[in-house]
């Protein structure tokens, strides 16, 4: 688990976008436990069983296998706690002890299985952009919602018409074909967490 | 989401190709309705139509079934644009 800025006070712990997403945003995500740790506030992220640097073959990954991962890497660490998820990380904070989430661009099971399966479908394959997935996962991710209780606060991106908190000007950069970052966003995403935290904790 | 003229669709499909394909600001500001986009745009392969369809769904707040892509409504900026917009008014 990377870890950033002070180990006492408030914590956010970040999960990132879900499959391939993940490596596009990753950077980015990074950079703003960056920014918040110059905040003084502390910030992780995780790595969750079979993404990233995980030896556990993706084939195998389960939803309830991150959920609990997730969990337990929130247990480590001193309160309070902030999930900082970015879409379908949203998916994964439902067991954790947190006094808060702040999600970026949610979105539900249901469409990311839909999108998925759009990209098996065009990529004329198997496979999942390269990613074998178990038929359990999918199954489980079919039916999963992010968990709509305690303290929220959802943001989204100018020029997406869905509900949310607040819009924050950026890219989406978890579509791009190539990893990148949004410094712009980055900042807004930052700021906007450490008020939402620091309103939380008042 | 509310009825958009083609004016705010076009912008919306312009942001799409460049955020989804990563193309510059200034090529997308210059696409017209006869430039050609698959087969003429390398970063538009079949993995990327995915981010383009899904990401037109979000901002659009349209529904894409997959049995409506096909070449020619990925031809040109122009054809595009206009399946986007037959879509928002549906």
């Amino acid at each position: 688990m990377l870890r950033f800025g002070p180990d006492h006070g408030p914590t956010v712990i970040a999960a990132l976008p879900l499959f391939e997403e993940a490596n596009r945003t990753r950077a980015a995500v990074v950079d703003v436990l960056r920014r918040l740790a110059a905040r003084g506030i502390g910030g992780a992220l995780p790595d969750l069983p079979g993404i990233g640097e995980s030896l556990v073959p993706t084939a195998q990954a389960s939803l309830s296998d991150w959920r609990a991962a997730f969990a337990a890497a929130v247990g480590t660490l001193a309160g309070p706690v902030f999930a900082m998820t970015w879409r379908g990380g949203a998916l994964i904070d439902g067991e954790a002890a947190l006094a808060g989430r702040w999600r970026l661009a949610p979105l539900t099971g249901a469409a990311q299985y839909r999108e998925l399966e759009r990209i098996r479908q065009l990529g004329g394959g198997t496979d999942y952009a390269g990613n074998r997935l178990s038929p359990a996962l999918l199954d489980e991710l079919d039916a999963a919602e992010p968990l709509d209780a305690g303290a929220l606060r959802v943001a989204r991106l100018d020029g997406d018409p869905r509900d949310a908190a607040i819009r924050l000007p950026g890219r989406p950069l978890w579509r791009a074909s190539e990893p990148g970052v949004d410094p712009a966003l980055q900042e807004a995403v930052a700021e906007d967490l450490a008020s939402w935290i620091a309103k939380c904790a008042g | 989401m509310k009825r958009g003229s083609m004016n705010d669709i076009e912008q919306a499909v312009r942001a799409v190709l460049r955020d989804a394909l990563g193309l510059p600001e200034a090529q997308v500001a210059a696409f017209e309705t006869d430039t050609p986009l698959f087969g003429a745009l390398p970063e538009l392969d079949s993995m990327a139509v995915a981010g383009v369809l899904t990401e037109l769904e979000d901002r659009l707040g349209i529904t894409i079934d997959d049995d409506e892509v096909d070449g020619d409504m990925l031809e040109t900026f122009g054809a595009l644009a206009r399946f986007a917009a037959d879509k928002v008014a549906a």
